[in-house]
């Protein structure tokens, strides 16, 4: 990327001494881009479209590798068909606004916090990664102990403290297992959205606050005035990566649940996983992942503009 | 700022993309179609086989390795050909996805892999397998102990040499029984009943667990209630026959076990360790599991059940010696191999009596080789042996290449039921329409 990008500002800059002086290091700076394009193309770019392409075919594995045959959006019509589908959309879309909002809060109030007491900020934020540094499968692993409804931490606690009589099985009713799932993401991932948030408030100059203060601001005017307005980019940064991945949900329920209790758990990964891997419905699981990216892509844009509207009416 | 939302939504757009690439990017190499050894079928000559054969197999015991025990074995009696082994998950349904990756897009090794005994049709519907028949003498077969060879074909062929078989047992605490004068149960509603007395006498905390989580194994323990009460979810010519009274009678009783009591509400997230481990910890009396219960319960080092622990068949509804659920592993090979020779011989050595013996005797595994299954100096080696030939097997409905679909529309739903949230009626009704579009090859 480098070469190029200095060949286009010098050449901005040598305008007038004229282009052809400088035209054989342009080319030889899309020659050295051309590796990197190449990989690109063939690592992204070429399987996403191929996976669209999967997405239209009924596809058979044979001896001579797949064989792909034109059905137009069959796969499409099977999912909309299917309660199963709808299920997995309404409960990834659930579990993704849930997650992210309750994370970017307690994010929020947590680099709040840190930022505030300079003293313990670099223990603090060693202690907060802890969770975020984990692997996750090990993480639930963790989680399904605490939760399990025989031997399980969490029920040990309770009963301990006379809060519950007879143990929980927390993962074996539907609403149990959804917000059990959710405890452990929220606990796992709002350290990343602190570490970005105290970023974001670390970049504010003192000064703005020191005028607010001065004007004769509260605090909770001072924030919504002055940080929030000015952390704008660092939310909608923390968010959005939130967004994407809280999508992408697959560890968390696989481990802790396998998508049940029945189907309760099953996100758009999971039910992706299946169709892939277990039912060897290659088709069908492709469109399963383009109508994730498309639905991800919906609420992505949603969430841009409600919180460009926010963000703009609290400045 | 328009212009920060355009760069925002597109790169999400771009970063969204690469999930729907991860999950269809299985890559469309075509395979070398002239393979020059499979394709052509015809009796294979085993005799001149040399060379290197990769086998891909998932770790099979705890402790010291089968695998590297019957590969050095093999290396020994045949010096002309060399076995790599190739790791695989120990996730059955990981380790399926691994080598239908590998092996759908043509990839020649490995050239031998360890197959579920649930995977021949799919595997054989998809070419993913070789259709061993036509390239192994046809006396081959008769090693093998009954209704296991049944297991691996699909369409006429024979698309999986059978490795080593597994099924369900009950395990019972032996000190228990005698503490309460119970005698040992010989249905199912005797260990619901002994169960429940050792529990009101304070024995024991739990009284019967098994595996309910949703996941294959609850299909496991399903077929063989299903099996006791006369049910079967296909019939032979592949009519879905599961919406029965039949049916009925095993999901009340699976049912009834939880809201009992008897069996702990945690069986909705219990699969075999969780299941083991409270056995061991002596917290339950009784225990379905598979054969490796029994060296798992006798292991001071995890179990506090050690010398308490007595085996029996399942029971049936009514009375003894009911059915178990058939488990264990194929040995299946790769379509694509490019050394057929090497690895057919060592598909025929490794159901041969002697890696059986081995398998059988120095780990506890049961032999799918009729001779060494019949051995009468096998019974010393494991009670469970003893007990065996008392069991009646019952297959899951995998004779249907669409079988991990109705095998998912059996444990989701029995599941949800198990969790308290479905009738049985209603699961009843949700499990045949969706074993139904399951077998059309329609739904998710």
């Amino acid at each position: 990327m480098k070469p190029s990008m200095g060949a286009a500002s010098v050449s901005e800059a040598a305008g007038e001494r004229g282009r052809d002086i400088l035209a054989p290091d342009r080319r030889s700076g899309y020659a050295m881009m051309l590796p990197a394009v190449i990989v690109i193309l063939g690592v992204t770019i070429f399987p996403i479209l191929y996976s669209m392409w999967m997405s239209l075919n009924d596809v058979r594995i044979t001896l001579n590798g797949f064989q792909l045959s034109f059905i137009g959006l069959a796969n499409y019509s099977t999912l909309v068909h299917s309660g199963m589908f709808w299920h997995s959309v309404w409960f990834t879309t659930y579990y993704a606004v849930v997650t992210v909002v309750v994370e970017l809060v307690l994010g929020m109030l947590i680099a709040l916090a840190i930022h505030r007491v300079q003293r313990l900020k670099n223990l603090s934020l060693v202690v907060m990664l802890i969770p975020w540094s984990l692997i996750t499968v090990v993480s639930a692993q963790m989680w399904a102990y605490i939760y399990n409804g025989t031997y399980g931490v969490l029920n040990g606690i309770l009963q301990g403290l006379g809060i519950i009589q007879a143990p929980v099985t927390w993962l074996g009713s539907e609403s149990g297992a959804i917000i059990c799932t959710m405890v452990a993401d929220i606990w796992k991932t709002t350290p990343f959205v602190v570490i970005i948030l105290l970023g974001g408030l670390q970049m504010i100059s003192q000064e703005y606050f020191e005028a607010a203060v001065m004007d004769g601001a509260n605090r909770w005017q001072v924030f919504w005035k002055v940080t929030f307005p000015l952390m704008r980019s660092s939310i909608a940064l923390a968010a959005l990566f939130r967004i994407l991945q809280a999508f992408g949900v697959f560890d968390l329920p696989f481990v802790l649940t396998g998508g049940g209790p029945g189907t309760a758990t099953t996100s758009l990964a999971i039910l992706g996983e299946r169709s892939l891997f277990q039912n060897l419905h290659f088709g069908v699981g492709a469109a399963i992942a383009v109508s994730t990216v498309l639905v991800v892509l919906i609420l992505s844009l949603i969430f841009l503009s409600a919180f460009r509207g926010m963000a703009e009416e609290g400045a | 700022m328009r212009n920060k939302v355009w760069a925002i939504a597109s790169s999400v757009m771009a970063a969204g993309l690469l999930v729907a690439g991860c999950g269809g990017g299985a890559a469309t190499n075509n395979t070398a179609a002239g393979n020059q050894t499979a394709g052509q079928g015809g009796t294979v000559d085993l005799s001149k086989a040399s060379g290197t054969v990769v086998w891909a197999a998932s770790p099979i015991t705890t402790g010291t390795d089968l695998r590297t025990a019957l590969i050095q074995a093999f290396e020994k009696s045949h010096p002309n050909i060399h076995v790599q082994l190739q790791e695989q998950s120990t996730n059955t349904d990981t380790n399926r996805g691994s080598l239908t990756t590998a092996i759908g897009s043509g990839s020649s090794t490995p050239d031998v892999y360890m197959g579920d005994v649930v995977w021949p049709a799919q595997f054989a519907n998809s070419q993913l397998a070789l259709p061993l028949d036509e390239y192994l003498p046809k006396d081959f077969w008769d090693r093998f102990s009954s209704g296991l060879v049944d297991g691996a074909t699909y369409q006429g062929h024979i698309y999986g040499a059978p490795f080593f078989a597994d099924t369900a047992f009950l395990f019972y605490r032996k000190d228990l029984l005698q503490k309460a004068g119970l005698p040992v149960p010989t249905s199912w509603e005797q260990v619901e009943q002994e169960a429940k007395t050792l529990q009101q006498k304070g024995l024991v905390k739990y009284g019967f667990i098994w595996q309910g989580a949703s996941y294959e194994g609850l299909t496991c323990n399903f077929m063989e209630y299903l099996a006791d009460a006369g049910g079967q979810v296909m019939d032979s010519s592949g009519n879905v026959t599961i919406n029965s009274p039949q049916t009925q009678k095993a999901l009340s009783f699976m049912q009834d076990l939880v809201q009992s009591g008897v069996t702990p509400k945690a069986v909705v997230t219990d699969q075999e360790p969780q299941a083991m481990s409270l056995f061991d910890q002596g917290q339950v009396a009784f225990l379905r599991n598979w054969t490796y219960a029994w060296n798992d319960s006798q292991n001071p080092q995890n179990s506090k059940v050690v010398g308490k622990v007595g085996v029996i068949p399942l029971p049936t509804f009514g009375g003894p010696n009911g059915y178990s659920c058939v488990g264990g592993w194929d040995l299946m090979v790769n379509p694509h191999t490019k050394n057929l020779a090497a690895a057919l011989a060592f598909v025929d050595w490794m159901t041969g009596p002697e890696a059986q013996s081995i398998l059988a005797k120095q780990f506890g595994e049961l032999p799918t080789n009729k001779q060494v299954a019949q051995d009468p100096s096998l019974k010393q080696v494991s009670p469970v042996f003893a007990v065996l030939d008392k069991v009646k097997f019952v297959p899951r409905p995998a004779q249907t290449p669409n079988y991990p679909q109705v095998s998912q529309a059996i444990y989701s739903n029995v599941n949800q039921m198990l969790s308290g949230s479905l009738s049985v009626s209603d699961t009843l009704q949700k499990m045949e329409q969706q074993i139904k579009s399951a077998v059309s090859g329609g739904g998710l």
